[in-house]
């Protein structure tokens, strides 16, 4: 028991701190209400469009794009259909009435931004994102980078390629994100949680914790609950 | 009561309340970090190649299977050898012979099977085949009516193959299934195993955060104390 006791305090000397950090970034995580730091109520579902009465016949596609095409999907895009066409260069879109192509440039990310967006702010900046940063991780680039001026700093992110609103960032998600960051340890991308520091150190810290069990078989008297036993006893004696 | 009997006071009794679930978080937390994430979404039970060109001449246009119903999509693919479209978006999900126009939908129990063993990156042989008319738990969310299409091997590995489409809805096996078990202690929701915000979970990360600073408080004293008794000893 002595030798626990004396792993328990050099374990929480070394590991302490981490452990303590888990606690708090963990408690924060509780705290902070998931739907607001999703920002799912940011962005609204697209209007419904009735069902397209004119199409460019898919056969034409082929001439139009001019490569080899690994998929095609006709979709709405907020107020008309587009035909989404994938190819090994990317993905590319046209007006599944017109043919004309549809690009997304920052006028149109803007419109679409502001189509999706539910709240009191208005747009104060677009800004093309071709590099990876940490509001930015997982997503597909390039990306629109669509600001609001509201109170929790909304961002929306609209891809390049589709026009989607692929993302949504708020000072919610910001705050609830350096907790994040703290309890995976991964403080440069803030993205993965399966590496060899995480591992070595959770492998400590689950020792701490058990050997605290351990230790907490021999921590108690009688006397420590003396107030709940003798109490009890009395009841019993009446 | 001096002060490092009032901090080793309350480290146990802080220890004793939530000591337990300390060691639920810190081996759940080992199991989730130790088991690659890319290997608990079972990335590797399906085959990724890449999708081949298609033909677009001979095919009826997307516009005829269509409904009336607003906002629906129309995704053209290949689903064993033969280009079909894929109708999502409305009421009604289904899925269309892209050549004739023919509707597959509902797909049959062969049909499921052949799309999953089609998508099945390992050798094993299939063990059951099943429909469900409703997402069970471990795919909860998803829509249904669905094929539940299970492999032979240890781990269980399972696609679910839309009804609707023969799209490919989840991958489970048995490390994911571990994963989402130990996923249930590590955030104390035992009936949904996703409300991150649950009142239990609240209050018991800040009785951890008071026992692990309590601990902390502890240190001082535990190390000074041995210094002492060894000059003492001298």
């Amino acid at each position: 028991m002595l030798l626990i006791r004396t792993l328990h305090k050099w374990f929480g000397l070394i590991l302490g701190l981490q452990f303590l950090l888990w606690t708090v970034s963990g408690a924060m995580m509780a705290l902070l209400d998931h739907h607001k730091v999703s920002g799912e109520h940011t962005v609204r579902a697209p209007a419904p469009l009735a069902a397209p009465t004119r199409l460019v016949p898919i056969g034409e596609l082929a001439t139009v794009i001019g490569a080899p095409i690994q998929g095609v999907t006709l979709r709405p895009l907020n107020d008309r259909y587009v035909y989404e066409v994938k190819t090994a260069a990317g993905t590319s879109m046209l007006d599944a009435a017109s043919g004309e192509p549809v690009v997304v440039d920052a006028a149109a990310a803007r419109g679409l931004a502001a189509a999706a967006y539910v709240g009191e702010g208005r747009i104060t900046a677009i800004e093309s994102v071709t590099k990876h940063g940490l509001e930015t991780r997982g997503l597909v680039l390039p990306l629109w980078k669509v600001s609001f001026n509201d109170a929790d700093n909304t961002t929306l992110y609209v891809a390049a390629a589709t026009g989607d609103v692929v993302e949504r960032r708020t000072d919610s998600w910001r705050l609830w994100d350096v907790f994040w960051m703290l309890h995976i340890m991964d403080y440069s991308s803030r993205a993965s949680f399966n590496h060899p520091l995480i591992i070595t150190v959770a492998t400590g810290v689950a020792w701490l914790a058990l050997s605290g069990v351990i230790l907490l078989l021999r921590s108690f008297r009688r006397s420590d609950f003396a107030w709940a036993l003798d109490g009890l006893e009395r009841l019993r004696s009446r | 009561m001096r002060w490092p009997a009032l901090a080793r006071n309350t480290h146990k009794w802080l220890g004793l309340v939530v000591g337990m679930q300390a060691v639920l978080w810190t081996f759940s937390g080992l199991y989730m970090t130790a088991v690659h994430l890319d290997i608990i979404h079972g990335d590797h039970l399906v085959r990724h190649a890449p999708s081949p060109p298609l033909d677009l001449a001979d095919l009826v246009e997307p516009g005829a299977v269509m409904t009336a119903a607003p906002s629906q999509a129309v995704r053209l693919e290949t689903q064993l050898g033969r280009p079909v479209y894929v109708v999502t978006g409305g009421p009604e999900r289904a899925l269309f012979d892209a050549r004739t126009g023919d509707e597959l939908s509902p797909l049959g129990q062969a049909a499921a099977e052949a799309r999953a063993k089609a998508l099945y990156a390992g050798a094993e042989a299939v063990k059951t085949v099943e429909h469900l008319s409703k997402a069970p738990p471990e795919i909860r969310g998803r829509p249904a009516p669905l094929w539940r299409v299970e492999f032979q091997g240890w781990w269980r590995p399972t696609l679910y193959i839309s009804a609707q489409t023969g799209e490919l809805v989840a991958k489970r096996h048995d490390l994911w299934r571990i994963f989402d078990f130990v996923w249930m202690f590590h955030i104390m929701d035992y009936q949904e195993r996703e409300n991150v915000n649950n009142t239990l979970l609240r209050v018991a990360t800040w009785t951890a955060v008071a026992s692990s600073a309590s601990g902390a408080w502890l240190l001082i004293f535990s190390f000074r104390r041995r210094r002492r008794a060894r000059k003492a000893a001298a």
